[in-house]
This record gives structure tokens, C-alpha cells and sequence, in this order.
């Protein structure tokens, strides 16, 4: 017997590096044994057993944002700031929606417990979205997050609105994948290899068929990006997937899947960066679109959770901005927006659908704005929550969705997308109107319209409710502390350097 | 005691937050408990608003009070208060509209609780712009101090509410949305890198026509608060709607805290710019004199009379800052403080004319005199300061303004003055048709104003003829003030 | 280089069209109902393809499937295991007891029953 047969791990293997997916991962599998073994319909384990999991992961991860960056397994995993930070959020993510998915999905009438470990996965593939060099290795959690979120998707099964939503996802992420997965091979035929970092080499060496089918095959990469980003023109799936789907997994969507599209996104455009000039013009104005489209859609919903996924469709054009703004003139723009938005983003949204599950009792759920009129006497603490997440989410100072955008549009400013900047604060006072709406629903319209029967809010829900309000205020009050942690030091310098201006 | 000397602007601002805290916890059924509570804390800060008038020390003169602690170093954003004596008089006004306001809505019955927090949130905002000297925490207050207001009319309000509630709402947003690019734009051009407000008064090294441009993003975002034509719309509708503390808050303080920023970013930041530019802010606030005068000549609704008046009265304020001179300067901030308590007094008293008749037609009222001598009284008393009768406040005002400005703009002055003509028609015409005549069948079973209600009519008119009669301690208090400006009486 | 896709793409074109043509003009043409008709794996359709099919057809294609992979993973690791070493051995034996819990949860929820 050979020497090497003893035990060859592989030199770069990080176990701790690797912690976290694999703490996830390995949760989800226990949460679903508990789930085989439990008696009866009682899903407090496998809730437990899913929120013990995600807090040890989150800490992992957030115990290594100020290591230094380092590639694993041969490039295959990548532990940076940005990656550790991203995970710390869609650990958050889907904390917090567990935490008020049992409570909802009872009184809905479908507590599965697999819906936890299916999560738990769908995290699991959104982390290593964010931690990854590898084109293949992106794919794989792309998917993981994807299908999970399929099923998910469709857990009320005796729902028509829920199947279409299902079927609707899973057909246009079909279709997403296929752009993708056409542009990663592509990308191997231009590069002969699957790892992001290549892109410069080839790009730069003059090698013309080589750019060219680099180009295609970025296009076709981000245009699937662009899909699970939900980018205007590429969004459409959004509104009734979110409100066909229940409302704990429409939070989990519009946060969780959101922050994972977006940092890959990130470790693709972070590659092309040498592209710049290529991919700049057509997303300057996908930006614009989305901005645009998203909060002029949303003016006309009548449905809660479909203005709120006309809302998630504008946060996702601000947060194009910061990427575009991080690209275009990464010298003086850190990551420090995009992170700090993305989390204020992920609180303020999982609050308001939070709130909106409230409405759901005794196996029916009506999402219409009018489900919510008389909030503010059922549930008042609902109803002042909801006040301060949509004070967040119109960028009013006093909350973190404030600071975000102020970030963003500074950015955008740093880095000359002037019109980016206008059209961002154009779109967020038009954004008032919307938002308010749900405002009105809950405080101001006739309490006639509401239903009598009184369902209380339960300890997970408020609790989640308790923690999405702390975090949007929190992430206000000590935004000076967590720009460091997002960014590392280096952004605190350049917070103050001066902005260069071209021109 | 040192402590909350030391931190007695804080304390100002924050005891009323502090009361909407505390009406929280409190449960909904606890009502004169709420209103209790709402009353103290509103109490506190004009008691120590009082306090901070007779500690500061006019030789000295400046922003006293400071308190500066660093928030986002990276930024350069310090949670920094102070005040001087406009702010000081501000403070003072805020503080007495607060607590009369709580006098003149103690009936009020319908969700209680959550009035008078959001009541206590939107003053907090207000007492905060006006001793904020950092243009983030400026504009930080300056959203809570509007934004409540879209609940507190779209619920409590009466005839077209969630439209006067939503006009008002998305006005005041688009002006927020100029204020915040001036901050940013003279943030980020600025080489001083800085919000500090102090930092940045006294002048600009950026190029004139930049400096412009931030002259007038600063005067839109601000103006539409002060209601400048042609933004003025959503006021009439705004306070025509909103319930009586509301109508009395907003029109006595919050169109002022527009003003009051055009003095603090406009007149400090911007002197190289500000006098080429200042003759169209006279000439609006011209149009605004006469225009709101006339409008509220053709109204029958008794609101919406009120409400007009404000637009017009607000003219006068920004025609005082537009002369750019002690004396115009001093008659604006007083005319802010005459305003304040006299379109709070109005607002009071027809929202108790509304209580007890259910009707806000002037046309249908007549001789309510009879049956309700002490409105009629107030009302009057408020009137003539309206127009400027001498012996109240409105006439110190309005003869500071006049006369400050008028070497400077003689023919938009002259214009001006003819409004002032028009406000002594439209007032006797009010009192004439409401109060006087012969009293109708329907209403001969009107009561009067009640026991807290009269506390605040009281209080407020006294103030006024107060005022009137002896402005000298008020007027030495601006004055203080100016000389933060660069200028002095 | 341009040029030497465009002419393999009309390479590739007109040869795929000649051949097409000229089996056209070889091949004799004699149709007949029974020559025409579809069939599926020997026999003749029945219906419809449109028809309902049960549910845990596509339970079982999904298990079949999966298991089928799984070992289509196993073969290759086994040839190789001499290189590989102990490490994908255990490797190997996490992939399984992964599928091993997936086998039991369908075993579990009735995925291997066909009537219930």
C-alpha cells in the first residue's frame, strides 16, 4: 500500500474557513431526521435545532471577516471580508424568517416541517454564492438556493396561487440557469478554465476570439444574474412569485435570495472589472430601468405582497447602483454601501413581511392591503414596526435605509454616475407614495374593512418582529462601527478622502 | 442640577420623546393619564425653554448650550446642539403651542393614546431642528417633525383627509428631497467636508454660481414648508383637514421651521450669493402676502380662511429674511413668533367653534357672540393682531418688516402693504358674519369654551397683546440671535 | 478569421442541405396508415400524450434517478480509489449517508409506495 493512501487531505483544506456551509448544511440534514422522528405536527425541535445551527454558523462567519483573504481547495472557496459579511446576512436572513415562519405557517394551516431544512439549504447554497472564484462552484449554490426555494415556493399545495408561484419560479430560474450556464461554458471556451480570475489575463492578452466569446459569455452570465436579481426587464416573475408564495418564504426571497444574487453578481463583475467599459453602459441603464419601473409599478398595487416585491425590485436598482459604483471607480468606493445596504435592506423587508403574516389565521391568508386595515388595534406593536420599516425603506433619516442610500448615492457620486445618483433620489420620494400606502392600510383606513376575528401575535413573530425593528435602528444609531466591520479599515480612510472627480 | 444644565437642550428635545415612550407602555384605555403625560413632557420643555431664556447670556451673544458629540467619525457628523436667540425664540413658541395644543384637544377620545404620541414625536423633531447645528441632525429632525403628520391628519382629520394627508405628505417630501441634495452637494463640494453648521456659515469658497444653485435647492426644499407660492397648496388643504392641535402645530410651528432653515443655510451660508438673489424671494413673498390674503377673502369655509391667512403671513416672514437687514430680519423672526401664537389661538378657536357648532360655513353662522362670548373675544383679539392693529404682537412684527425692507424693495413693499389692507377685510369680514349679526334659530343652544379649553385661549391671547405691548424682552432676544448672522439691531 | 467561420458555417449549410436533397430525389415514397402511425416502445399509443399521469410516476423517475447518478459517481471514485486515498474514501461513504437520508425521508413520506 502506497504511502499517500494514508491520508491525503487535500494543503489548502480550511475546515474553519469551510464552517459555516458546512454547519448549515449539516443542520438542515439534522433538522430533517428530527423532523422524521418527531410525534405528531410539533415542529419546536426542528426549529430549534434550526436556529442553534444558524447562530453557531453565524458566528463562525462572522468571527472571520477580519482574517485575511484566502482561496481554497485549489480556488474553489473564497473566505474574504465581503464573503464572511454576506453570509453573516443570509444566516440573518433566514433567522429571522424561521423565527416567524412556525407561528404563520400554522395558522395557514401548513406547518410541513420540511420547510425548515429546505431553507436551511437555500441559505446554505446563498453563502456559497457569496464565497467563490469558481464559475461551476457558483452554479452549484445558484441551484442549491434555487431549487430549494422551487419547493418552498409551492408549500401551499392546495393553493392554486401558491402552485402557479412555484411553477412560475421554477420555470423562469430554469430559464436563468440555461442563460447562465450557457454563458459559464462560454467563459471555459474562452478561458479554459472556470475561475473567475482568468478574465484579466485573457482580456488583456489581445487574443480576439478569446475577448469576443469572453464577452458573450459574461453577457449571457449576467443577463442570468440579472433574472434571480430580479432586474428590470428581467423581473417580471417577481410580483407573483412573492405573493403566490407564503409570505415567510416571500421574506426569505426577497432578502435572502436577493443578497445571494447580489454577491455573486459582485464576485462577476469583481472579475470583469478589466470588462468595465464593456458592461458599464448596458447595466448604467438596467439600473435606471429598474429604479424607474420598480416604484412606478408599485404605485398601483393593490396587494401587499406584491407591492412589496415591486419594492424589492427598486431597492435591487439602488443596490445596482453601489455595485456599478464599486466597479467603476473601485479605488475610492469600498464595499462598505453595498454591504450596509444589503443588510439594512434584508431587516427592513423581512420586517414588513412579518408584518404582513400576521394577517393570516385560521388556514386563509389574505394579502390585499385592505387584510391589513384595524393593524394598529389587533397588533400594535405589528403596527408601530411596521411604521418604522417603512420609515426605513423610503430612506428617512432616523432609520438604516437612510444611511444606506445616502452611502449608495454618495458612491454613485464618487464614482461620476451622476445621473444614477439623481434618478435614486427621484425614485425614493416617488417611493413615499407607495409605501405609505401601507401605512394607511394599517393606521388610517376605515376599520370596517378589517376582519373581527383577532389573531394574536405570536412569541416568534414578535420576536423576529422585535429583532428586524432592532437591527433597522441599530444599524442607524452604530453605523460608524459597522462600516468598519464590513469594510475593514481601509474604508475608514476612505470615508474622507477626497472624491475625484473625472472632467 | 449641572447635569441637566449641561444638557438642557438635549433634555428639551427628548423630553417629549421620552413622553411618547412612556405613552407606549401606557395602555389605551388609560386616557387622562395619556394626556397627562403628553401635557408634562411638553410642559417640561417650554419650562426649561424658559429656562434656557433666562439663562443665556445676551452680552455674550452666539450659540450657547453647546453640547457636540462625535456620531459617525468617518462621516464628520456630530450630534451638536446649540442655540442663539432666534432659536431660543423658537423654542420658546414651540413650547407654548405644545402645551396649549394638548389644552385645546384634552375632548379628543377617538384613539387618544396614539395622538398624542405621535403629537409628542412630531415636537420632538421640531424642538430638535430648531437647535441642531449639524445639517444631518437638522435634516434628521426635520423628518420627524413632517412626517407624522401624514397619520396624525390621515386619521384624525375631517372632510378630504387622506388626500390633504397625502398632497401634504408627498409636497413636504420633494422639498426634503432639495434640502438633502443641498446638504450633500455642500458636503461633498465643500472642501471644509463637513456638516457642521457653524463651520459652514459665514461664507462659501465655492464658485458663485454653485453657491446659487445651493441658494436655491436650499430656499425650494425650506420654502415649501414656509408654503412659498406657488408650493403653497398643500397648506390650506393640509390645515383645513387636520384636527385642531394638528392645524395649530403645523401652521404655528412647522411652517416656521421652513423659515427658520432658510435663515440657518440660505442667509448664513450663502452672504455672497444671498443679496443678488434675495429680490426674487421678495418678490414671492410678495405674491404670497397678497395671493393668500385674497384667497382667504373668497373662502366660506372657516378653516380654510385661517389656513390662507398662514400662507399670506407667511409671506411676511420671508420678506423680512429677504431684506437681509437687522430690522427686516428681527420683524421676520418676531412676525414667526407673532404668527405662531396667533394662527394657534385661530386654530383653536375654530376647532371649538366646530365642536360645538359642526360647522365650519361662515355663511351659515351668525351672532355666535351671544352664546359664545369668550370665543368671540379671543377671536378678535386675534384678528386685529392679524392685521397688525398696534398693541399686538402683529403690529411690532409686521412694522419691523416693513420698515426693514422697504429701503431696499420699495415697490414689492408697496405691493406687500396693500395685503395687510386686505387681511383687516377678510378678519372683519369673518367676525362680522360669524360672530356678530343676528343669532339663527339652530343655534341658540351653543356653549361656550369649556375649562381647559380656556387655558388655552387664554394663555394664548394674553401672549399676544403681551407681546404687543411690550415686545422689548423678545425683541433684545433676537437681537442676540442676529448677531450670529452678522448683524445687529 | 471571420472569414473562415463564415465559410464553415456555409460549409456546414450546404452540405447538410445537399444531403437532404438528394436523399429526397433517391428514396422512394409509398405511403401507408400503418407505416405512418407512432409508436412507443413497440406498442401503438392509446391516447392522448396529454393525459394525467399518477404523481409518483415522477416520484419514482426522481428516485430512479438519483440513485441512478449515485452510482454513476460510485464507479469512477472506486477505479481511482488506489490514487485517491482514504480521504475520498470517507468522502464517498458522507455522499452516500447523505443519499441514505434522502432514501429514508421518501421511504418515509410514502415515495415508495405506489398505492396508498
Amino acid at each position: 500500500m502506497p504511502d499517500r493512501f494514508l491520508f491525503p487531505i487535500p494543503q489548502d483544506l480550511d475546515w474553519f474557513a469551510l464552517g459555516p456551509i458546512i454547519v448549515v448544511v449539516a443542520t438542515g440534514l439534522v433538522a430533517l431526521i428530527v423532523e422524521m422522528l418527531r410525534h405528531k405536527r410539533n415542529n419546536a425541535y426542528v426549529v430549534g435545532v434550526s436556529v442553534v445551527g444558524l447562530l453557531v454558523a453565524g458566528a463562525m462567519a462572522a468571527s472571520q471577516a477580519g482574517e485575511p483573504a484566502k482561496e481554497i481547495l485549489a480556488g474553489t472557496f473564497l473566505r474574504d471580508r465581503f464573503g464572511c459579511v454576506v453570509q453573516v446576512l443570509m444566516v440573518a436572513a433566514c433567522l429571522l424568517s424561521v423565527l416567524f415562519s412556525e407561528g404563520y405557517l400554522r395558522q395557514k394551516r401548513i406547518a410541513y416541517g420540511e420547510a425548515y431544512p429546505l431553507m436551511l439549504w437555500a441559505t446554505a447554497g446563498g453563502m456559497v454564492m457569496a464565497t467563490s472564484r469558481n464559475l461551476v462552484t457558483l452554479f452549484v449554490g445558484l441551484e442549491l438556493l434555487s431549487v430549494s426555494l422551487y419547493v418552498l415556493a409551492g408549500l401551499s399545495r392546495t393553493e392554486a396561487k401558491s402552485e402557479e408561484s412555484a411553477l412560475k419560479y421554477f420555470l423562469l430560474g430554469a430559464f436563468a440557469s440555461a442563460f447562465l450556464l450557457y454563458g459559464i461554458a462560454l467563459f471555459y471556451g474562452a478561458t479554459g478554465s472556470l475561475h473567475l480570475g482568468r478574465v484579466a489575463e485573457v482580456w488583456t492578452s489581445g487574443f480576439e476570439t478569446g475577448r469576443s466569446l469572453l464577452a458573450v459569455g459574461m453577457a449571457l452570465i449576467l443577463i442570468g444574474l440579472s433574472f434571480k436579481s430580479a432586474f428590470v426587464p428581467f423581473h417580471q416573475w417577481t410580483p407573483d412569485v412573492y405573493q403566490g408564495a407564503p409570505t415567510n418564504i416571500a421574506a426569505f426571497m426577497a432578502a435572502g435570495s436577493k443578497v445571494a444574487a447580489v454577491a455573486m453578481l459582485y464576485r462577476v463583475l469583481d472579475a470583469a472589472q478589466p470588462m468595465v467599459a464593456l458592461w458599464l453602459p448596458p447595466l448604467f441603464w438596467v439600473a435606471i430601468l429598474t429604479m424607474v419601473v420598480g416604484n412606478l409599478a408599485a404605485l398601483v398595487q393593490k396587494d401587499a405582497k406584491r407591492l412589496l416585491a415591486y419594492s424589492s425590485i427598486s431597492h435591487a436598482g439602488y443596490l445596482l447602483v453601489a455595485l456599478l459604483a464599486r466597479f467603476k471607480a473601485p479605488d475610492v468606493v469600498s464595499d462598505a454601501a453595498l454591504l450596509y445596504y444589503l443588510a439594512s435592506y434584508s431587516f427592513m423587508t423581512i420586517g414588513a413581511f412579518a408584518v404582513i403574516s400576521v394577517a393570516a389565521r385560521a388556514g386563509r391568508e389574505s394579502t390585499g392591503l385592505s387584510a391589513l386595515n384595524g393593524l394598529w388595534q389587533r397588533s400594535p406593536f405589528a403596527a408601530v414596526a411596521l411604521l418604522l420599516f417603512v420609515w426605513s425603506l423610503i430612506g428617512v433619516p432616523g432609520a438604516s435605509g437612510f444611511v444606506g442610500k445616502l452611502l449608495i448615492f454618495r458612491d454613485a457620486l464618487a464614482a461620476d454616475l451622476v445621473p444614477l445618483a439623481i434618478v435614486l433620489a427621484v425614485a425614493s420620494v416617488v417611493s413615499v407614495a407607495y409605501y405609505l400606502a401601507l401605512v394607511r392600510a394599517a393606521w388610517v383606513a376605515d376599520e370596517s374593512e378589517a376582519d373581527a376575528a383577532v389573531a394574536p401575535l405570536n412569541a416568534g413573530s414578535g420576536l423576529a418582529l422585535g429583532i428586524c425593528a432592532a437591527g433597522v435602528l441599530g444599524l442607524f444609531v452604530f453605523v460608524g462601527p459597522l462600516l468598519g466591520w464590513m469594510a475593514g479599515p481601509r474604508s475608514a480612510e476612505a470615508e474622507r478622502a477626497p472624491i475625484v472627480r473625472q472632467g | 442640577m449641572s447635569l441637566v444644565l449641561d444638557h438642557l437642550l438635549s433634555i428639551i428635545v427628548l423630553a417629549p420623546f421620552a413622553g411618547c415612550l412612556l405613552l407606549l407602555a401606557l395602555p389605551p384605555e388609560w386616557k387622562t393619564a395619556s394626556r397627562v403625560v403628553a401635557l408634562v413632557s411638553g410642559g417640561i420643555s417650554l419650562a426649561l425653554s424658559c429656562v434656557a431664556w433666562a439663562l443665556y447670556d445676551g452680552a455674550k451673544g452666539g450659540f450657547q448650550f453647546r453640547e457636540s458629540y462625535q456620531w459617525i467619525p468617518g462621516l464628520d457628523i456630530r450630534y451638536s446642539l446649540g442655540a442663539d436667540g432666534i432659536s431660543l425664540s423658537m423654542l420658546l413658541l414651540t413650547g407654548v403651542i405644545i402645551v396649549t395644543g394638548v389644552f385645546a384637544s384634552w375632548t379628543l377620545e377617538e384613539r387618544c393614546k396614539e395622538f398624542l404620541t405621535l403629537l409628542l414625536f412630531l415636537v420632538t423633531g421640531v424642538f430638535g431642528v430648531f437647535v441642531a447645528l449639524d445639517l444631518f441632525f437638522l435634516f434628521l429632525f426635520y423628518e420627524i417633525a413632517v412626517l407624522p403628520m401624514y397619520l396624525l391628519i390621515g386619521i384624525w382629520g375631517t372632510g378630504r383627509k387622506e388626500y390633504s394627508a397625502m398632497k401634504l405628505t408627498l409636497y413636504l417630501m420633494l422639498g426634503s428631497a432639495f434640502i438633502l441634495t443641498g446638504i450633500l452637494a455642500l458636503y461633498y463640494l465643500d472642501p471644509r467636508r463637513t456638516f457642521d453648521m457653524l463651520e459652514l456659515s459665514g461664507g462659501s469658497e465655492l464658485a458663485v454660481g454653485l453657491q446659487r444653485a445651493l441658494f436655491f435647492a436650499f430656499y425650494l426644499g425650506f420654502g415649501v414648508l414656509a408654503g412659498i407660492f406657488p408650493f403653497h397648496t398643500w397648506s390650506p388643504d393640509g390645515h383645513a383637514s387636520a384636527p385642531t392641535a394638528v392645524s395649530m402645530l403645523h401652521a404655528g410651528v412647522l411652517m416656521k421651521l421652513g423659515a427658520y432653515g432658510v435663515i440657518r443655510t440660505c442667509v448664513a451660508m450663502f452672504p455672497e450669493v444671498a443679496p443678488s438673489l434675495m429680490p426674487i424671494v421678495a418678490a414671492i413673498a410678495a405674491i404670497n402676502i397678497v395671493y393668500g390674503a385674497f384667497s382667504a377673502l373668497g373662502q366660506t369655509d372657516l378653516k380654510y380662511v385661517i389656513a390662507y391667512s398662514s400662507v399670506s403671513h407667511m409671506g411676511v416672514v420671508m420678506l423680512g429674511i429677504a431684506s437681509l437687514a437687522p430690522v427686516g430680519m428681527a420683524g421676520a423672526v418676531m412676525q414667526m413668533f407673532s404668527h405662531g401664537i396667533m394662527t394657534g389661538l385661530f386654530f383653536a378657536l375654530v376647532g371649538l367653534v366646530y365642536q360645538k357648532a359642526h360647522t365650519r360655513d361662515i355663511l351659515a353662522m351668525g351672532g355666535f357672540a351671544r352664546r359664545m362670548p369668550g370665543i368671540a373675544v379671543a377671536f378678535t383679539v386675534g384678528g386685529l393682531a392679524s392685521f397688525g392693529l398696534p398693541g399686538t404682537s402683529g403690529f411690532v412684527a409686521e412694522t419691523l418688516v416693513f420698515l426693514g425692507t422697504f429701503a431696499r424693495y420699495p415697490v414689492i413693499v408697496a405691493v406687500a402693504v396693500t395685503g395687510v389692507v386686505i387681511t383687516a377685510v377678510y378678519v372683519l369680514r369673518v367676525v362680522q358674519k360669524v360672530f356678530l349679526g343676528p343669532l339663527g334659530e339652530a343655534w341658540s343652544e351653543l356653549p361656550d369654551a369649556r375649562s381647559t379649553e380656556w387655558v388655552a385661549l387664554v394663555s394664548l391671547a394674553a401672549l399676544l397683546v403681551a407681546v404687543g405691548v411690550w415686545p422689548m424682552p423678545l425683541v433684545n432676544l433676537i437681537n442676540h440671535g442676529l448677531r450670529t448672522l452678522g448683524m445687529e439691531l | 478569421m471571420l472569414i473562415a467561420l463564415i465559410v464553415f458555417v456555409a460549409v456546414g449549410i450546404l452540405f447538410m442541405g445537399a444531403t437532404f436533397l438528394l436523399s429526397r430525389l433517391l428514396r422512394p415514397h409509398r405511403p401507408n396508415p400503418v407505416k405512418l402511425q407512432s409508436y412507443e416502445c413497440g406498442p401503438e399509443p392509446f391516447s392522448d400524450a396529454w393525459r394525467q399521469m399518477n404523481l409518483h410516476y415522477y416520484v419514482f423517475a426522481i428516485l430512479f434517478v438519483l440513485f441512478d447518478v449515485e452510482a454513476a459517481f460510485l464507479f469512477p471514485v472506486a477505479l481511482a480509489l488506489g490514487k485517491l486515498g482514504w480521504f475520498a474514501f470517507f468522502e464517498v461513504l458522507l455522499f452516500v449517508g447523505l443519499l441514505l437520508v434522502g432514501w429514508y425521508y421518501a421511504k418515509r413520506v410514502g415515495g415508495m409506495e405506489w398505492e396508498r
